[in-house]
């Protein structure tokens, strides 16, 4: 239609973000409407701030971690076309789509949504969840209802049950193992992005 | 009663020879024993009723003495409890035989074999000219028999599955069950009314009828559900798929029964009623829920009080459901929808308000009633069956049968192109198959039929006959095949592996992340409402219904409790090794009581965190010179040496004794509140109390090396030997807080010199001896369910 496509190309670089993400115009016009409403400074760009403003996410206990999750390590402002991929992420994996060896791995990739995932608990990019880190998280989900030691416990716990080369922390092979029976595809899906 | 001398060749091979002669012999007892009382249930031994009238009535007028009877039969004072025993009895010797044959379960679902048994006996009954009893009376089916299973079904319905795949249940059981009703019932009236030259009793079959015979044919039973797919151990999500459609479509049944039964007389319905009906199954099916989600809060919040009277836990949540069933029978609502709801509102804040001991009960006790259910109900199919009244036409049985089956499999086949469109983890073909053929009727539509009076249905014995073909046919026909077709098609069966700490975390993690992203999205989603049902539930509702200070517990840390528990458990249980590897926790005892479940692949050990290699030496180390300390002090002893002479002033040591014992208890609650939020602390004081007194699990256990040679009283003493032993403990705790500031207590000796250090032991064994008696909540897929998904 013939608003559609010229809304469309309001949008720097549709075609190749639709591409690259699998996404269809209807659902990057969609986000782009959304990213627009957040950013509310009309800069074209999003900061942690914008992100903020959302209620709901500031009730959400890992909220600061989720927003931190879009932008890249030093960067202050994530722009619509990293927005998009991040989301990309949260798309429903599809089982019979073929794909040749020169295609790197799509976002939605049972693989790359764990990645994401296991990216938000490796703060320090090391490619390990120390126990400090688990910590650190534990603490952020349990909201202070419970005591350091019961902390202590639980992190020890985990740890011992995941950690297979007894390094006393928790790799992406690892996390990906101790996760095999949970149903990622189905976990990680936005509805609305299918 | 008869009994008959063993003459019997025992069957069966092996070993067990003269046990299954044995069994076989009871069976045939008690067989031949249940008929005859039974039969009298309808022929009253009157003639010697009469006597004993007579008799007094002689007493009375004449006062003649007799001879005082010192032993008399009187079977009318005791016919009804006992013949109802005598049922159960029956019906569990069955179940109890199946099992001794060899491979005789792996082959034919026990429904099929509890069938033929009920056969047998109405066989017998028949054969011994005795009226059978109506069993299958709808009054019994409907208020006694079916309840016990559909709670079962209900408390330990597995929410988050249930609740992912909502939607797709709820098209199979409304819609499904619509399509199969007007299907089955308006070809059917079309094949009864082909060759009009040649008129047949069928003619006279009117549409409404078939209509409500088709309603009444349509529904998926939950009971042969149930019964055949706990065999297959098929994956979950067509468990819940099949299980959930056969519990949810009770609603329809209802409606569409009352409302066809209702016009059969007049012979239309009119698009009003039509309109009528449709708000009756909204009201009907949500009414239902209603009354059993208010039945389901009043649970909670009763049990939330319960904690001095811990014995009658069990019967709040068996008489609320059963209330909830019955009020919702009473206002015509679904009862069975009306029981899950109970059930599963009442269950997570149930389960943390009650104590272990009543949770083990609930369990058993659901577990116990709703088999005994089930197999009655199938023994009682098979009785039924031979009762007749029958009515065998042939066109209408095989067509009936026919249409079943094409009804179902268009059904699923259409159903799951709509629902495929909404669904992220399609349906696949296999799936679409398993779905279609596990739709098994049963004992629900037998009993609806029998309801129908003869007065308005004059085809009511050939409806009766279809019905019970149909249900042959399908627990037979396709009850015994579905396990190799299983096998066949390879279809994923059920994970058996227990949730993980791991699991746990990233789950609510994943959670959590997903609701931020959906937040960002600004999409009203899936995660967004669980994540607001579980706030407000965080909020207000649990600090209502559940006591103390356990409503604040997290989920997470709840979790990890319990997990400790079994693996305390489960470590008492296989012996407290040194050095156990880690793997999943062994399921030993716990899993063999379970009726239904199959015993697991092997038990593995696991354990508690193994401690480095520096600290046990330290810990060595320690004991080491402890035991030289002792045994020092030992070499010069001296009975004035001792702290309190054990030949003398028993008094003193008394005092001693109790001085110690209180600063102990002191040090354990302090321990225990460590690691968890104090559940239930009526248990501890006295337990703890007991524990220190005369436990001997405390002491049993521990090597021999370890103990520091006891002052061998030798007994003239009034202490036994395990005050005194008592007295060391708490010599040496004190040393080793005096000297190494280590905190080794009592009763963490038991499990060997390498652990006592660790603080984790110390509490994990006091929690542990607080529930050996009982093994506690079992490994079980339902407990790892998270309070709230």
């Amino acid at each position: 239609m013939g608003s559609k496509s010229s809304s469309l190309n309001k949008i720097p670089n549709a075609q190749e973000l639709m591409q690259e993400t699998g996404f269809s115009a209807a659902h990057i016009l969609r986000l782009y409407e959304r990213f627009e409403f957040l950013d509310v400074d009309q800069r074209g760009e999003l900061r942690p701030e914008d992100f903020g403003a959302i209620r709901e996410l500031s009730m959400n206990p890992i909220g600061d971690r989720i927003i931190s999750a879009f932008f890249s390590p030093g960067k202050e402002a994530v722009d619509f076309a990293s927005f998009v991929r991040i989301l990309a992420h949260f798309r429903p994996t599809e089982t019979n789509r073929t794909r040749d060896g020169a295609q790197p791995e799509p976002a939605n990739s049972r693989t790359r949504k764990l990645k994401f995932a296991f990216q938000l608990y490796d703060q320090d990019r090391d490619g390990k969840i120390s126990r400090e880190e688990l910590l650190q998280v534990l603490r952020m989900m349990l909201e202070m209802q419970v005591t350091e030691e019961q902390l202590q416990s639980i992190a020890e716990r985990a740890i011992q049950e995941a950690d297979l080369d007894q390094d006393d922390a928790i790799s992406f092979d690892e996390f990906r193992k101790s996760l095999e029976k949970v149903d990622i595809d189905h976990k990680m899906n936005i509805r609305f992005l299918s | 009663m008869p009994s008959r001398t063993g003459s019997h060749s025992p069957t069966g091979t092996g070993k067990s020879l003269p046990e299954r002669g044995l069994l076989l012999l009871m069976v045939l007892v008690l067989l031949e024993g249940s008929v005859l009382p039974l039969g009298a249930a309808s022929s009253p031994d009157i003639s010697h009723q009469k006597n004993v009238d007579n008799h007094k009535v002689e007493d009375e007028k004449n006062y003649t003495k007799k001879a005082f009877p010192v032993l008399d039969l009187d079977y009318h004072h005791i016919q009804t409890p006992f013949e109802i025993s005598l049922w159960v009895l029956l019906a569990s010797v069955m179940k109890l035989g199946f099992h001794m044959i060899p491979r005789l379960p792996g082959i034919v679902p026990e429904s099929c074999l509890l069938i033929t048994v009920g056969l047998l006996v109405g066989g017998l009954i028949k054969l011994a000219g005795e009226k059978v009893p109506p069993v299958l009376d709808s009054q019994l089916f409907f208020l006694c028999l079916l309840p016990p299973i559909i709670l079962d079904a209900g408390y330990f319905l597995p929410i988050r599955p249930f609740m992912e795949n909502l939607g797709t249940i709820l098209m199979f059981a409304v819609v499904g069950t619509l399509w199969n009703a007007f299907f089955i019932g308006g070809l059917l009236y079309a094949v009864c009314q082909i060759q009009p030259a040649n008129p047949s009793e069928l003619h006279q079959l009117e549409i409404l009828p078939c209509l409500l015979f088709g309603s009444i044919i349509s529904a998926v039973d939950p009971v042969a559900v149930l019964a055949v797919f706990e065999e297959i151990h098929i994956n979950e999500l067509l468990h819940i798929l099949v299980f959930g459609e056969s519990l949810l479509n009770d609603a329809v049944t209802v409606v569409l029964y009352h409302l066809f039964e209702e016009y059969s007389a007049a012979g239309t319905v009119t698009v009003l009623d039509g309109f009528l009906g449709i708000i009756s199954f909204l009201v009907v099916s949500l009414g239902g829920i209603l009354v059993g989600a208010i039945y389901g809060i009043l649970t909670a919040f009763t049990s939330r009080f319960t904690s001095h009277t811990r014995v009658i836990e069990p019967l709040f949540v068996f008489v609320y459901s059963y209330m909830a069933y019955l009020s919702a029978e009473m206002f015509h609502l679904s009862g069975i929808m009306a029981l899950i709801a109970c059930g599963a509102v009442m269950r997570p804040y149930v389960e943390a308000n009650i104590s272990h001991k009543s949770h083990t009960t609930i369990k058993y006790f659901l577990k116990m009633w709703s088999s005994v259910s089930e197999t009655l109900i199938f023994i009682f199919l098979g009785v039924a069956t031979v009762d007749g009244p029958h009515h065998w036409n042939w066109t209408f049985v095989t067509v009936t049968v026919i249409l079943c089956l094409v009804s179902r499999i268009i059904g699923v086949v259409g159903l799951t192109c709509v629902i495929n469109k909404f669904r992220i983890v399609k349906l696949t073909t296999k799936d679409q198959f398993i779905v279609a053929y596990g739709g098994m009727r049963g004992a629900i539509a037998f009993s609806l039929g029998f309801l129908l009076k003869k007065e308005q249905f004059p085809m009511r014995e050939m409806f009766l006959t279809a019905i019970i073909t149909v249900i042959f046919f399908t627990v037979f026909v396709q009850g015994m095949t579905i396990k190799p077709l299983v096998e066949l098609l390879a279809v994923k069966k059920k994970q058996e592996a227990k949730r993980s700490i791991n699991e746990e975390i990233h789950t609510q993690f994943l959670d959590h992340l997903l609701t931020g992203i959906e937040d960002i999205c600004g999409h009203y989603g899936h995660h967004h409402w669980k994540d607001k049902l579980n706030r407000f539930n965080k909020k207000y509702v649990k600090k209502c219904l559940i006591a103390g200070e356990r409503s604040k517990e997290p989920q997470l840390i709840a979790f990890y409790h319990k997990m400790e528990m079994k693996q305390a458990i489960d470590l008492v249980e296989s012996g407290g090794g040194v050095n156990l590897p880690s793997a999943v926790p062994s399921t030993v005892s716990m899993q063999n009581i379970q009726p239904k479940k199959p015993p697991p692949a092997k038990p593995v050990e696991k354990a508690l965190p193994k401690m480095t290699k520096g600290r046990e030496e330290e810990i060595r180390q320690i004991l080491r010179s402890n035991l030289q300390k002792t045994r020092q002090r030992l070499r010069s002893y001296n009975r004035h040496t001792l702290v309190a002479d054990p030949y003398e002033d028993g008094f003193s040591e008394l005092l001693i004794k109790k001085q110690k014992m209180i600063e102990l208890e002191k040090k354990i609650q302090h321990m225990n509140n460590y690691l968890t939020v104090p559940a239930a602390p009526p248990d501890s004081p006295t337990m703890c109390r007991a524990r220190l007194a005369s436990d001997p699990q405390a002491y049993s256990s521990k090597p021999a090396a370890e103990r520091v040679p006891t002052i061998q009283v030798d007994l003239a003493s009034p202490q036994s030997p395990d005050s005194v032993n008592l007295m060391d403990e708490f010599r040496r705790a004190d040393q080793q807080e005096e000297d190494q500031g280590l905190m080794m207590k009592p009763p963490s000796g038991q499990s060997g010199p390498n652990r006592p250090g660790e603080e984790d032991r110390g509490r994990e064994q006091q929690k542990l001896t607080r529930c050996l008696s009982d093994p506690g909540p079992s490994a079980d897929e339902e407990e790892d369910e998270p309070f709230l998904p």
